[in-house]
């Protein structure tokens, strides 16, 4: 349709030659991919090397990821709204500006749930206990208590704890044990550790007495 | 480049005039030489080789990709990690050092082995989100993978990695754009700023950035192509909600309808192409002319008006403009998202400035220049007095189908006239649609129909009776 009349015709795309090339040329940008593949879990690297454990009530739902495979979508009772509003220091986060805000909770803030281990040691353990609620990090936590961090969306509280990656072979296993322990009320919870800068990790899954640990 | 097509045929015709005499010996040679007809029958089977051994590492690499996520537990986490780490980087090397390789088999398993380097660390990705049960979306780990190789595609100058590259990053755009869309018709405002929303946000300006210095790196019309379209789609994604929802600004609208075709029309790389600019790597192979993007960026140009004019022929589209849609309940828009499309405003005027003020040009592609411009100008003023001052959907719907019109006849005459197929079949698809359009989906009556079809068809023959007389009396010669 449109071409450029050209004095010369074009001679033929020209064999590159890789021959020349100098090794740095493949190292330098596979050192960069290599940094890359390390970026991501580096951080909740960290935290499963330094966390402290914590145990959390749980729902479930699940999709399928082309890379990553099956996964279970969790939520937490403390991701219910109606569960934290209870709690002391939930008045602090409420705030009166022109923002949508979940029952007086402008979306997108950060806060922290403070958790308590439950006085009996069962198996399966029992789910920690949400006991306070505040908008920066508590530093006066005793030694059977973990801060979370989490941030209010729409109409619910997330804590990046919310994908739990499971094996295909085991998937329906899991699943079926799952509904299982919600049809018959047993206990279902997470096993999570908690870094000091209160951000978590999922480590393995009790559905009832089993326990999945991947 | 070109094309081997071509030389096949030339070939053909230059051992006719051989044997015929129009041409001795050493003339085939001279043209032999230039045209290098010696290497056409290798090229078929090695490019051939080349897609198969291409094909082959796509299929492994999604073949490991499918093992990651099947999360097998025979092998522990440690023993998976260390062995797809070393596979990468094993990967990576013998492709490196193969493709050095000055044996041409070689190179091109070599080659192949580059491309499964890159699938597999998006392998190795996906992988480790899996073990530490990482919670971010699936487009973050396409744009980050998409980055990787591209890093890799311009160290190398490699062309497959290249378009990899851009297919991915494409992808993880759209990822973006979709959970974009999906949070604004949720309650929540606040959007994370991280560095994906951020590169989603300015994926027109970063495509730009990232793909066009690289068309020119590996001399590539796929990437250029690729790259074009990835800045087009993105662009007008990202205003649509300035377009369509609550809150439409009228020149919003027109920078969305005119600015593809003004862009990509007026894009002129002849100081690039011609310049002294890749001196720096010309010297080596002085040889080469590092071709000319320009009938690319162009082709794409008509094409997005064709697309554009298919639409807006209808007086749907415009009523659909003047509507405001009231499902969006979000109460803010990021103004940032206009940042993108006022500088590639900007580098359009400034292009087209640039063409007028050149005059050495060839008259036909003058009148064609001019003929876009005028479209253009009349796409960008319509719209905005269609949404800022009064709805005048039927004059829009009138003047869209006037110029689809001449736009369609335009190609199909530069497609007779130069025998250019592309053109004329290009032009003739554009009117069936319009005319399959009016006839089968329209809701006029089928008096009004009835009318419509005479009028064009009375119009269609008085043009070419005129137009027929006018060669007859202008050009005696070609007639």
């Amino acid at each position: 349709m449109t071409s450029k009349v050209k004095t010369t015709p074009e001679v033929l795309k020209p064999q590159q030659l890789p021959g020349r090339l100098p090794f740095w040329r493949l190292w330098l940008p596979l050192l960069f991919q290599t940094g890359i593949i390390l970026a991501a879990p580096a951080q909740p690297f960290y935290t499963q090397l330094t966390g402290k454990t914590a145990i959390l009530q749980t729902v479930p739902v699940d999709p399928y990821d082309p890379l990553r495979g099956y996964s279970q979508t969790l939520s937490y009772d403390i991701s219910q709204v109606n569960n934290l509003q209870e709690l002391p220091g939930w008045q602090e986060l409420t705030q009166h500006n022109n923002e949508p805000a979940v029952n007086d909770v402008p979306a997108g803030t950060n806060l922290y749930v403070t958790l308590e281990a439950p006085t009996s040691n069962t198996t399966p353990p029992s789910a920690w206990i949400p006991v306070r609620v505040s908008r920066d990090r508590p530093q006066n936590l005793t030694a059977n208590q973990v801060a979370i961090k989490g941030k209010v969306t729409g109409n619910s509280i997330v804590y990046g704890l919310e994908t739990y990656y499971m094996p295909e072979a085991q998937r329906d296993d899991i699943n079926q044990s799952i509904a299982q322990a919600q049809r018959d009320q047993q206990r279902f919870v997470v096993e999570v550790k908690v870094d000091n800068q209160g951000r978590a990790v999922p480590i393995s899954l009790w559905v009832d007495r089993r326990n999945y640990r991947f | 480049m070109t094309s081997d097509k071509f030389r096949h045929q030339l070939r053909h015709e230059a051992q006719i005039w051989q044997a015929e005499g129009l041409i001795n010996d050493l003339q085939y040679e001279q043209l032999s030489q230039r045209y290098q007809f010696n290497t056409l029958d290798s090229t078929a089977s090695h490019s051939f080789i080349a897609i198969l051994v291409g094909l082959g590492s796509i299929l492994i690499g999604l073949g490991i990709i499918t093992f990651v996520a099947a999360n097998w537990q025979e092998l522990p986490r440690g023993g998976k990690v260390t062995l797809l780490l070393s596979l990468f980087i094993g990967v990576n090397i013998v492709g490196f050092w193969l493709w050095k390789h000055a044996n041409e088999s070689r190179q091109r398993l070599g080659h192949g082995l580059l491309l499964l380097g890159a699938l597999i660390l998006g392998a190795n990705m996906g992988l480790m989100g899996q073990i530490f049960h990482i919670d971010a979306p699936f487009y973050e780990l396409l744009l980050a993978w998409g980055i990787g190789v591209l890093a890799m595609a311009y160290s190398l100058r490699l062309t497959s990695l290249g378009v990899l590259s851009i297919i991915l990053l494409w992808l993880g755009y759209w990822g973006y754009w979709g959970s974009a869309i999906a949070q604004s018709w949720s309650t929540s405002t606040i959007a994370e700023i991280s560095w994906s929303s951020i590169m989603g946000q300015h994926m027109p300006l970063l495509s730009a950035v990232l793909f066009m210095p690289l068309a020119y790196w590996c001399r590539s019309g796929w990437i250029f192509a690729l790259g074009a379209i990835a800045i087009v789609t993105s662009l007008e994604a990202n205003i649509q909600p300035f377009v369509w929802g609550t809150f439409q600004k009228g020149w919003v609208a027109s920078i969305a309808f005119a600015l593809p075709p003004a862009l990509l029309w007026s894009y002129d790389d002849s100081f690039l192409v011609y310049g002294n600019f890749l001196r720096l790597y010309r010297h080596r192979d002085r040889h080469i002319n590092v071709g000319s993007f320009q009938p690319i960026a162009r082709n794409l140009a008509l094409f997005t008006l064709g697309i554009l004019f298919i639409f807006a022929a209808t007086t749907t589209f415009w009523q659909s403009l003047a509507q405001y849609t009231e499902y969006v309940t979000s109460r803010q828009v990021n103004q940032l998202l206009l940042i993108d499309a006022v500088i590639l405003t900007g580098i359009a005027i400034g292009q087209w400035v640039l063409i007028a003020s050149q005059r050495y040009r060839r008259r036909q592609q003058n009148v064609i220049t001019m003929v876009v411009g005028i479209f253009i100008c009349i796409i960008a003023t319509v719209t905005f007095w269609h949404i800022e001052v009064t709805n005048i959907s039927p004059y829009a719907t009138f003047i869209f189908n006037i110029m689809l019109f001449l736009f369609a006849a335009g190609l199909i005459r530069i497609g007779l006239d130069k025998g250019g197929r592309r053109a004329f079949w290009g032009g003739m698809l554009l009117l069936s649609l319009r005319i399959f359009y009016v006839f089968l989906l329209s809701a006029t009556g089928l008096l009004f129909k009835s009318l419509v079809f005479i009028l064009c068809g009375i119009g269609v023959m008085a043009v070419g009776l005129w137009f027929e007389r006018h060669i007859r009396l202008n050009h005696p010669a070609k007639s």
